[in-house]
């Protein structure tokens, strides 16, 4: 019932899935990434690294995977809510290939 | 006991700046190692927009960070105690992009977050910077303007403008004027007020001339969105005199040729003269002799001489820092961060949120005893 209404009230649906090379960095673009609230009340939002329930096929490599899911009232909201969490999530994935921890120090291993 | 390191992370506006700070408590001495700053300049005539400018601080918030990085020359992130980014307040996008980012060094780096009131930051930079140990702080930019005094771990806000901010009314009157953004519209506006000293040939000696404006101090408080709007009337005057002259006719009888110079000095005269007054209430009150100066309108020469001239009156002495701290920075945020993360203070994960409302007076400040 309460699945429905969502349905209902959010019929604009956009899945996506983000593949990281390790589960860690996967973990870290979650957490980095929900912690602000999705401003719109017209826009719901999930964002998990493993993988829905109802998908049988389950292996380790699926919590590598950012799995996020935006549920909207209009395709226009649909499409504002990912285009801003599509920026953020590269600003997550450029400071992880520039600045963690491993790649500082092969850098200043190397000069 | 050694020194403790941060990293902090600005861009509550339209300067993305990201630097490397060090204090010792027990010595209380503080080292700057880097201080990065980017700013984002908008074209004569506009000002910055939000999503603007968080795309600015996106687009150069590795680089900023990994060049505050370099020059620290810390051997590794892992010297660092925490990350301290700016929680509020101030605009909301572009505070967004870079808690994400300071959000993921945290994760990357195993490091403790801490949230930072953006005025706090200002206060804690000015004091260090300046040795005023416990003055009425003067905090005067862009979205701010408040007269400030401590007491019992709370910087108290005595007066603050019941608009705008003094330098959002000095930004637009130059967005008004059309005049560059660059390096920043108030120093451009602090220039031609020094030519209003000069005739256009620029050594010859006049007087410049003190157009209306009003005046509106209102108790402790300041009003600057009337006064902005009276510049803007005496601008658009001046375009039709110049439309006037251009076309080969003369101006009234008595009418006073309006230039650019006059309104830039006229403005500055006025709303320093205001910020003056209250100011010097708030140091009566308090029975302090010093007053900081911290913001970015706080690097504004003639500002920061009517100020000394009043505390001077007063047998103080004002204290103000140059751009390089007094305009929006990283390791303001990294100071005032540091500072409460020695007294316990954390930001849990899931709170590292960031809002555009936060008043100086809801911060607790912990590590000051006195």
């Amino acid at each position: 019932m309460a699945a429905a209404m969502e349905t209902d009230q959010f019929p604009c649906v956009l899945t996506v899935q983000v593949p990281f090379p390790t589960a860690r960095l996967a973990s870290v673009a979650l957490q980095s990434l929900q912690v602000d609230k999705e401003l719109s009340p017209l826009v719901r939002r999930t964002f998990s690294t493993s993988p829905p329930a109802r998908d049988a096929n389950t292996t380790a490599d699926q919590d590598k995977t950012l799995h996020v899911e935006y549920r909207a009232t209009t395709n226009r909201m649909l499409r504002v809510a990912v285009n801003s969490f599509m920026e953020s999530l590269n600003l997550v994935i450029e400071v992880m290939e520039h600045l963690d921890a491993d790649v500082l120090a092969a850098e200043a291993h190397s000069t | 006991m050694a020194p403790l390191y941060a990293l902090g992370c600005e861009g509550s506006a339209n300067k993305l700046g990201i630097g490397v700070i060090s204090h010792d408590p027990e010595t209380n001495k503080t080292k700057i190692l880097s201080n990065i700053r980017h700013t984002f300049v908008s074209p004569p005539g506009t000002g910055f927009l939000p999503k603007d400018t968080a795309a600015h601080h996106r687009a150069h918030f590795v680089s900023v960070a990994r060049e505050a990085l370099k020059v620290a020359g810390l051997a590794s992130p892992k010297d660092l105690s925490c990350i301290c980014y700016t929680r509020g307040p101030g605009m909301g996008a572009p505070l967004t992009s870079v808690a994400v980012a300071a959000r993921t060094l945290s994760l990357l780096w195993g490091l403790d977050l801490v949230g930072v009131n953006h005025c706090v930051g200002h206060i804690e930079m000015g004091r260090v910077i300046t040795g005023a140990d416990n003055p009425v702080v003067l905090y005067v930019s862009g979205g701010n303007t408040q007269v400030i005094a401590y007491a019992e771990q709370r910087y108290r806000i005595f007066g603050e403008t019941l608009d705008i901010a003094v330098g959002n009314c000095i930004d637009r009157f130059a967005r008004t004027l059309a005049i560059p953004n660059d390096p920043f519209p108030g120093y451009n506006v602090e220039q031609l007020a020094k030519k209003a000293f000069f005739e256009p040939d620029g050594t010859t000696k006049r007087e410049p001339v003190l157009l209306d404006l009003p005046y509106a101090v209102k108790g402790m408080d300041c009003s600057f969105s009337g006064i902005l709007g009276a510049a803007d009337l005496l601008a658009a005057q001046m375009r039709k005199q110049d439309a006037l002259l251009a076309s080969g006719a003369t101006l009234k009888e008595g009418e006073e040729r309006i230039t650019p110079e006059d309104l830039c000095f006229t403005l500055q005269e006025t709303v320093f003269a205001m910020l003056v007054e209250i100011t010097e209430r708030a140091m009566a009150h308090v029975g302090s002799k010093q007053v900081l100066v911290v913001g970015g309108v706080g690097c504004n020469e003639r500002l920061q001489e009517m100020m000394g001239l009043m505390a001077r009156d007063r047998g103080g002495s004002v204290y103000a820092t140059d751009e390089r701290f007094c305009i929006d920075n990283g390791i303001m945020i990294g100071l005032a961060g540091l500072l409460a993360w020695e007294t316990g203070f954390r930001t849990p994960f899931e709170d590292s949120t960031c809002t555009q409302r936060f008043r100086t007076d809801e911060v607790h400040i912990k590590w000051r005893t006195d």
